[in-house]
């Protein structure tokens, strides 16, 4: 590997939430350079709701306690949704709703510590020209590895915004980019800190889902996932939110699927339909092929289970 | 200063922003019931509870520990074992116990919430597995967890009126059980490896003096004087310092020049003409061998070894007519080429060693399948007398053959400990475990099956090519000659050899690529002759255990009910397949049966991989002396002790039971010969009066030879390949030590399936095994063994596949989440059906599992799924991927 010898930044400090991505980097070796632990204040942790019925969640707020709040789970259920269905039982007590929107790649090649790649300050990607059978299938940018939040992905279905201690209502697209700098995981300036995450008042009697398309039951990495909100009433779909995950650098808004029902009846043939849509724009890799498929079966999956 | 409570203790947290709790629960406490596994929050074997909350200690901060209460395993059994530890031992919910430990702090806190919402009331399958889902388990042992659990939840286990068929089952639920990475010498050092970042180079220079310059380095040494590396993690050198940071260090200011070589990498690459050629004619002795034997001489041209075709029968004549029965465009003719992933053991404990010197003796602690072979492979490595040498292993956290013999992590430990002058441990991370510690390899197999116009079957092709690495000896192919007898065989086994690390053994070598192949193929057979698929194979496989399986299967409600291709987004199937594997013993293995002290002790120099071979020897003793096992000594695990059986080829059984049971008739005869008093006459427990009063007496038996077997249909497998199976027999016997004795044990297994033909998921409704495998001698650990080989048979079937870059030969899935073994809600319902008959000519009519039990499951899969969507999947593992491509006709990647 002499010849794409790895540069791994060394004196940029990291800042530490709970640590769930970090320790890892840090044992295999991938991150090396000092360590700031975020600390936790009355600011930053708990869940608060304001009279309009929109709530703030702190980033150091665990995903369990976002998981296990009944109130979230009503007002927000692919939130809730989206912190059940992530990382393991042990994972999701200690992760925290900041830190998982800032962790970094998952790409194996980045994970390895012998690797040299964007991320790591090399030139080029080498999962595009090696085994990325499961990266991304919209090839937005050099670096062809999906995003690894699952919560950015929710967030997006939701328009919610993202304060830090630099700037407020940071969009999804504002934190994390367009997909297009290979070398970065987010679009925070150095020393930025994630404080909260503000979401709109639900709709009325709004329905939403989340669902990931995994080898396994359990505890694995989406290869693709959705998180999806609609109203139903008088049985048309109104207010379509559909975000996916695991299949591009950024979250994506699959704004052609939702076009394609919205004002249309909630019927399987209608999404049936639709689901198609939501590989526009679809760029695959020579091994991704197969996520477009699962694509628009989850769309199909998690459509219908709203319409219902 | 910084401190926690755990376990009711107020102890202080180191200031170092990297220390993970883990490491000062393990480390600086000494609380090894902990364990380390995946480092990556993967695997749950390190959870520990943070004020009652479940949490993975390997990431974990310590920092983040400050004024929290923690809970380890040893803190949940004190002082009284909790409901879940009782249940754990009463169900035998665990193997090799590595993971036992996490799984126990997870299920107690889970239980403990579970009863203060709900009382008594049974958490559904469901609830235990989303549960249990942040924990692996490598053995298989989640079928006897879900009961574990749900008993526990229920109340069942409040009292203490239980008990455990595993006699060590105890140490392993409190985490008081030691494995050789639990072992601590004062003055232990710590080994690291250093290891080719090249898949081909040559070392031009190797500058060692850097880092043994360092502050907390003890010695380096090199490894190997080759100065060619053939893969990426071929060991080099290695370092022992007081502390593994200081040996990472060490190992990084090592000065390493090397010249990369052209690598090829894989099995395509490495069969083209112009592929650069990874071992030279003088270098071919450095392979590694993937077989649990040694092999016979075989063609070898540039990558590619082979063809290996002594089981081959009239293969011109098979040929031919497969030729013919092509171009005359026989509709009979069922052909294919099947691909099998390479499959990493994974074993949760990994590789190590810890070694010791005391002047000239050597002990070392190993995670060793095998502590004889691995005492006379250290003497003979290092020229040491093997009286001298000790090899001990307590306790193994999993082998499934990657363990059978000396790896560099023994190599690395007795040489840096004998440089060192001290204790050395050295144990692999995640990353060498998953890369470096052996894998089955990955095979491509063709198939051409031909049935005569009366139905018979005329001839049989098979050719395999394994994808060995720096390895050579797959048998794949070879292994089709030992059932479905046909007029003609044509049997060609190749390796192909590249730029990765080298394959090992790994459970049954050989039978589950064989088998998925060839199983699929007697399916295909089966729907183009329009006969029942199980009726085909009992016309077509005569062997006698067989056939009665064959019986019990075809009069099982799913199979009888089964239907034909489904449509909707939910479809399920029932497939059928069958395995061998062979019955092995091992010659010359001692066991002594002895009364020392008032208590009787068995001791063997074997070992329990978490097989159970301790309480089957403790059962057997206990049952003859009609006493408990608990009140049987069991010494094994140490090499001083008379002879024992390497824990691989499924020998143990068959090879310890006899020995032991002659030497209790003897014992009994010497303890009746020399009592002074006689029981009192209608005693309840003659045998254990007499034990007590008896002065000390050993007795050792020599495992002897079989009789002869004069059951129809049974006799030893090579007797069906003539002279050149008694050459063969003959060879195993001397180079091998491995005795091929006379009968096939065997698996026939049904299986349901449920495919979502939108999201690419397979799930395993209900497996159906029936096992012929003679006398159950421990009924609870052979089913615990039948389901863990179908749960990784499972794994290889669905999930498991290492993946490696095509350029760098790095392996990609050297962590636990990229390489994908089953977790508890993976697991179906699996029903053991145990036929015990087939082997009443086998000293102590036994023989073992835990092959046999793995082979057929991929290809009963398969089939499965073929009966439910149409379409055969002749890859695996059949992934999501794989399936939505198949469902449209396409190749998958």
């Amino acid at each position: 590997m002499s010849a794409s010898s790895p540069t791994i930044a060394g004196s940029v400090p990291e800042f530490r939430a709970a640590g769930t991505d970090l320790s890892e980097r840090r044992r295999s070796g991938v991150s090396r350079g000092p360590i700031v632990d975020l600390p936790v204040t009355s600011g930053t942790i708990g869940i608060d709701w304001a009279a309009d019925g929109s709530a703030r969640i702190g980033a150091s707020t665990t995903i369990s306690a976002i998981a296990s709040d009944q109130r979230i789970r009503d007002a927000y259920p692919g939130i809730a949704g989206a912190a059940q269905g992530l990382a393991t039982p042990q994972i999701r007590h200690l992760a925290t709703l900041g830190g998982n929107l800032a962790q970094r790649s998952r790409c194996w090649y980045f994970r390895n510590p012998q690797i040299g790649c964007l991320k790591k300050g090399g030139s080029g990607c080498p999962a595009r020209s090696g085994n990325h059978l499961y990266h991304a299938v919209f090839d937005l940018g050099p670096c062809v590895a999906p995003h690894p939040s699952t919560m950015a992905m929710a967030l997006l279905a939701y328009d919610a915004t993202i304060a830090t201690d630099h700037r407020s209502r940071l969009s999804i697209p504002d934190l994390l980019g367009n997909g297009t700098n290979g070398a970065a995981d987010n679009a925070l300036e150095p020393g930025e800190r994630i404080e909260a995450i503000s979401f709109p008042a639900p709709l009325a009697s709004e329905r939403a889902d989340y669902k990931r398309a995994i080898s396994r039951t359990y505890a694995e990495w989406p290869l693709v996932e959705i998180c999806a909100r609609a109203l139903v009433s008088g049985g048309i779909f109104q207010h379509v939110r559909i975000a996916a995950g695991g299949i591009a650098p950024v979250p994506l808004r699959l704004t052609a699927c939702e076009a394609a029902l919205e004002g249309k009846p909630a019927n399987a043939e209608v999404i049936a339909q639709a689901a198609q849509l939501a590989t526009s724009g679809a760029k695959p890799l020579p091994m991704t092929g197969y996520k477009l498929e699962l694509l628009v079966g989850l769309v199909r999956d998690v459509m219908e289970r709203i319409a219902k | 200063m910084n401190t926690m409570t755990i376990n009711g203790r107020v102890e202080p947290l180191p200031d170092d922003p990297d220390a993970l709790l883990i490491d000062v629960v393990r480390d600086q406490l000494g609380l090894t019931g902990t364990k380390l596994v995946c480092g990556g929050g993967v695997c749950g074997a390190c959870t520990v509870l943070v004020d009652g909350v479940p949490v993975t200690s390997c990431l974990m901060p310590a920092r983040a520990a400050v004024g929290k209460s923690v809970t380890t395993v040893e803190g949940i059994g004190a002082p009284e074992l909790h409901p879940v530890q009782k249940a754990f031992m009463a169900h035998d919910a665990l193997q090799c116990g590595f993971c036992t430990p996490g799984f126990i702090v997870e299920a107690a806190g889970f239980c403990d919430r579970w009863r203060a919402a709900k009382g008594t009331a049974v958490p559904s399958r469901e609830e235990i597995g989303a549960a249990l889902s942040g924990h692996l388990c490598r053995c298989g042992a989640y079928d006897a967890i879900y009961r574990a659990v749900a008993d526990a939840c229920a109340g069942r286990f409040d009292g203490d009126n239980f008990a455990s068929p595993r006699i060590e089952a105890r140490d392993k639920v409190t985490g008081a059980a030691k494995y050789t990475v639990d072992v601590r010498h004062d003055g232990q050092l710590e080994g690291v490896i250093l290891r080719s970042r090249d898949a081909h180079a040559r070392i031009a220079a190797l500058d060692l003096a850097p880092a043994r310059a360092l502050s907390g380095v003890i010695a380096v040494s090199l490894l190997s004087d080759d100065r060619i590396v053939r893969y990426v993690g071929e060991p080099i050198a290695a370092v022992a310092a007081r502390d593994r940071k200081t040996a990472l260090a060490a190992l990084a200011a090592i000065k390493l020049t090397s010249e990369p070589l052209p690598a090829v990498i894989g099995l395509d690459a490495a069969r083209k003409d112009d592929a650069p050629v990874v071992f030279d004619r003088a270098s071919r002795k450095k392979a590694g061998n993937v077989s649990e034997a040694a092999g016979g001489p075989a063609p070898w041209k540039q990558n590619v070894r082979g063809p290996t075709s002594v089981f081959a029968r009239r293969a011109k004549r098979a040929r031919n007519w497969v030729n013919e029965a092509r171009q005359a465009n026989n509709r009979l003719l069922v052909e294919g080429t099947f691909r099998t992933g390479t499959q990493q053991h994974a074993c949760l404990e990994p590789h190590a060693a810890v070694a010791r010197f005391d002047g000239a003796e050597l002990t070392v602690h190993a995670s060793s399948q095998w502590v004889v072979h691995l005492k006379e492979q250290i003497a003979k490595r290092f020229k040491l007398d093997p009286a001298r040498v000790r090899v001990i292993a307590d306790h193994i956290g999993g082998g499934f053959g990657s363990k059978a013999g000396i790896g560099a992590e023994t190599i690395a430990a007795v040489e840096l400990a004998r440089a060192a002058n001290a204790p050395v441990r050295v144990a692999y991370d995640r990353h060498e475990e998953l890369s470096v510690a052996g894998y089955r390899p990955a095979a491509e197999v063709k198939v051409a099956l031909l049935p005569s116009d009366r139905g018979e079957l005329k001839a049989l092709s098979v050719t395999a090519h394994a994808d060995t690495g720096a390895a050579i000896n797959s048998t794949i192919a070879g292994l089709a000659r030992l059932m479905y007898p046909a007029e003609a065989k044509d049997l060609s086994d190749f390796d192909v050899i590249s730029n990765l690390p080298p394959g090992a053994a790994f459970r049954g070598p050989g039978g589950p690529p064989m088998a998925f192949a060839v199983e699929q193929a007697v399916d295909e057979a089966a729907l183009r002759l329009a006969v029942d698929p199980i009726a085909l194979r009992k016309r077509w496989d005569p062997d006698p255990n067989r056939q009665r399986l064959y019986d019990w299967a075809l009069s099982l409600d799913i199979w009888r009910n089964r239907t034909s291709v489904q449509t909707g987004r939910y479809r399920r199937g029932v497939g059928v397949a069958t395995g061998y594997w062979f019955y092995l013993w091992q010659p010359k293995v001692k066991v002594e049966v002895a009364v020392k002290g008032g208590r009787i002790v068995a001791s063997t120099a074997t070992q329990d991989i978490g097989t159970g071979t301790r309480s089957v020897l403790a059962e057997t003793v206990a049952r003859e002396f009609d006493i408990e096992a608990s009140e049987v000594e069991v010494r094994i695990g140490d090499s001083s002790l008379p002879e024992g059986p390497g824990s691989g080829g499924s020998r143990v059984t068959a090879s310890v039971l006899p020995p032991t049971l002659t030497a209790i008739q003897k014992l009994k005869a010497a303890i009746l010969d020399q009592a002074t008093r006689k029981p009192a006459p209608g005693s309840n427990a003659p045998w254990r009066e007499l034990i007590a009063r008896s002065g000390d007496i050993a007795i050792s038996e020599t495992r002897g030879e079989d009789g002869k077997n004069t059951a129809p249909g049974i006799r030893s497998p090579l007797k069906d390949l003539g002279l050149l199976g008694v050459v063969f027999g003959w060879m195993m016997r001397r180079n091998s030590n491995i005795v091929i004795g006379a009968g096939v044990p065997s698996s026939v297994q049904v299986i349901e399936v449920e495919v979502d033909t939108w999201l690419g998921h397979v799930r395993v409704l209900n497996v159906h095994t029936g096992l012929a495998v003679g006398k159950i001698a421990a009924p609870q650990l052979a089913h615990s063994q039948a389901c863990g080989a179908i749960i990784q048979g499972l794994g290889y079937a669905l999930y498991e596949a290492r993946e490696v870059d095509p350029l760098s030969g790095e392996v990609l899935t050297a962590g636990m989440e990229d390489y994908r073994i089953p977790g508890i809600a993976d697991t179906p319902e699996i029903d053991v059906h145990f036929d015990e008959a087939g082997f009443d000519h086998v000293l102590g009519n036994s023989v073992g599992i835990g092959e046999v039990a793995t082979v057929p499951t991929s290809p009963a899969v398969a089939n499965a799924i073929f009966n439910a969507i149409g379409v055969r999947l002749a890859e695996i593992p059949i992934r999501p991927d794989r399936i939505v491509a198949a469902l449209k006709g396409r190749t998958a990647a």
